[in-house]
């Protein structure tokens, strides 16, 4: 009969290797497992670019696993309308959430947007507002991530 | 002339069976697409259009019979020009534009559109380019959008798809003759020397009508549910209201949404990955799916000259369509009651001599209609498709002298070269006949003379 602290190890190495639980651990911002770190930026009016960010996503997401990749996309200006809540890819998003990807969402743009709307947007419950999209990509350069700008 | 044709039509379907033809059509929720822009992706301003150059060849048969004698008769002659039997013609070139003015409130849609070609819409009443379409939308209120301005009306799936995906170059005859209106200010009536000539007094109405259009479309267990009304002036485009009389439209659309994406390139520009239906269902032109429909129309006419006076038009209809994997299919059913649009006199070119007047365009105020269609398609390969369409209309039936029936089969190709250019070729067997008159009589030796017609369109989405 195997021991209990061999049982122990046995079960923490079956939840790390298990498919998906590196999803888990990515989508609570956890990327220290990860073996490749991007972060993607959108920042165009273009709607087409909004497709682009999402589908290059997905092409990481395909390539590398969910469990070996850190992906953040982060939206600042005219691309925060990517994380209006009503925007037409909110299931895209929502798919890529599921597997691990992270969306930031530029609180000086809502600031802006809020001016010129009256009122701030209604973003996807899955954006993470943070302080500014621009310093948002630097911090995470400087954790090793890389930047690429669809 | 019946049983030749008939002998051709069964020739023609045993053909397309052995040749696994098996069929086509469009399925889309075009109220969403023309009246809607994708909320929080959508441009501020999306510039597009399409070009529609093409050439359409009859024999030339001239008529033996009736007032236009020797000449060759309207229906043998290319469009819209009618002074050729066969023609080159630049027959769409429009421009638009489309969006949200101000991106970050996608609330607020619009939908411009202009035709430079040459056709009914920009040959009559003056000027070489007309403007189709112009609309805002407000999408302010869940479960009613508003739509404002002159557009397409919700109804027969023929008029209301986007022309540029249509999978032939003519209208069936039931499209083209009982929905595709030409207004009048006469019926046609006065044969009298020096009497009214009646051509038509503007633009075709294109399917449009100016007015204000209440619609929106839900979700339940993988449907697309779909419903407009929509009041208007029943005047068509370009011009405003002639009396006081509104249009009354009224539509509804279920649609089985399939999942997965169209292998279809002509139109796949347009069609994003199908991801829910709760992600406000497809938009592409050519999507995957089954589509129950139907629809009413009910207005009046004014007439100023011949037999002035205002007269009930009604319209309605019911129909299908499918587009799953390599096969799509349409079938529809139109009633006509009023204002039945009945060609010209002899079928001659308006204007020639006739008895003490003049040939020209007849309207029969009281007159009534039926018309059918199916319509099958098949993707043999990426970039070719072959399609098969048989179409019937029964003109005037309210009287055995002045009944009409008009057939035709057209067998077409469409080659995408790629994802917005493609080449239509058509060719449509083609037979009219007055049914309750002997062979012998004038009306049959007229139709007769109804050729087929060789039809080849080249067109380009930008």
């Amino acid at each position: 009969m195997r021991s209990k602290p061999l049982r122990l190890a046995a079960l923490a190495a079956a939840f790390f290797l298990a498919p998906g639980a590196g999803t888990a651990w990515a989508a609570k911002g956890d990327d220290s497992f990860a073996e490749q770190k991007i972060v993607l930026q959108i920042s165009d009016p273009n709607p087409f670019k909004q497709t682009l960010v999402l589908n290059v996503a997905n092409n990481i997401l395909r390539h590398y696993g969910p469990d070996r990749v850190a992906i953040e996309i982060v939206a600042f200006g005219p691309g925060l309308r990517l994380l209006f809540a009503e925007n037409n890819n909110k299931n895209r998003i929502k798919s890529l959430v599921d597997n691990g990807v992270r969306f930031s969402a530029c609180k000086n743009t809502i600031r802006n947007m809020g001016k010129k709307l009256g009122a701030p947007p209604k973003l996807n419950p899955n954006a993470v507002p943070v302080a500014a999209g621009v310093v948002r990509i630097v911090d995470l350069m400087d954790k090793g991530y890389k930047l690429i700008k669809p | 002339m019946k049983t030749k044709f008939k002998k051709t039509i069964a020739a023609a379907a045993t053909a397309a069976c052995l040749g696994g033809f098996t069929g086509q059509a469009q399925a889309v929720n075009w109220l969403k697409m023309q009246g809607t822009e994708p909320p929080g992706s959508s441009a501020r301003a999306r510039v597009w259009g399409f070009i529609q150059p093409e050439y359409q060849s009859t024999s030339g048969t001239k008529l033996t019979a009736g007032p236009g004698n020797g000449t060759v008769p309207i229906f043998n002659r290319s469009r819209p020009d009618l002074k050729s039997k066969s023609s080159f013609n630049l027959i769409r070139a429009r421009v638009g534009v489309r969006g949200t003015g101000f991106p970050l409130d996608s609330n607020v849609n619009y939908f411009f559109l202009a035709e430079y070609g040459n056709n009914g819409i920009t040959r009559q009443g003056g000027g070489s380019v007309k403007l189709t379409d112009a609309s805002v939308t407000l999408n302010h209120i869940k479960g009613m959008r508003v739509r404002i301005g002159q557009f397409k009306t919700p109804g027969s799936e023929e008029g209301l798809q986007a022309i540029h995906v249509f999978d032939y170059i003519n209208f069936t005859n039931g499209a083209n003759q009982l929905l595709l209106e030409r207004f009048f200010d006469g019926d046609g009536s006065d044969d009298s020397a020096g009497g009214y000539v009646n051509t038509p007094n503007g633009p075709v109405s294109a399917f449009r009508d100016i007015g204000i259009q209440l619609f929106d479309w839900f979700y339940t267990d993988g449907w697309e549910h779909t419903y407009a009304v929509m009041v208007g002036n029943g005047n068509g485009i370009s011009r405003g209201d002639n009396d006081s009389n509104r249009e009354l439209y009224v539509y509804w659309a279920s649609e089985l949404l399939f999942p997965g994406t169209s292998p279809f390139p002509g139109a796949a520009h347009l069609a994003p990955p199908v991801w829910s239906a709760e992600q406000h269902g497809p938009r592409g032109a050519r999507y995957q799916t089954w589509k129950l429909y139907a629809w009413y129309q009910d207005g009046k006419r004014t007439l100023t000259q011949e037999n002035p006076g205002e007269y009930d038009r009604t319209r309605y209809g019911v129909g299908t369509t499918l587009r799953k994997g390599k096969i799509r299919a349409a079938a529809e059913y139109i009633v006509a009651d009023g204002m039945i649009f009945s060609g010209t006199d002899g079928g001659a070119v308006p204007g020639l001599p006739k008895g003490p007047g003049l040939t020209d365009f007849n309207v029969t105020t009281n007159g009534e209609a039926n018309a059918w269609y199916v319509d099958f398609g098949y993707l043999v390969t990426p970039k070719l498709e072959l399609d098969i369409r048989y179409d019937v209309l029964n003109r005037n039936t309210q009287s055995a002298s002045a009944e009409r029936k008009f057939q035709t089969l057209t067998l077409g190709m469409q080659y995408f070269f790629n994802k917005k250019s493609r080449l239509l070729l058509n060719y449509e067997i083609r037979d009219a006949e007055a049914p309750n008159l002997p062979a012998s009589a004038t009306p049959n030796r007229i139709l007769d003379a109804m050729d087929n017609r060789l039809s080849a369109q080249l067109l380009i989405i930008f």
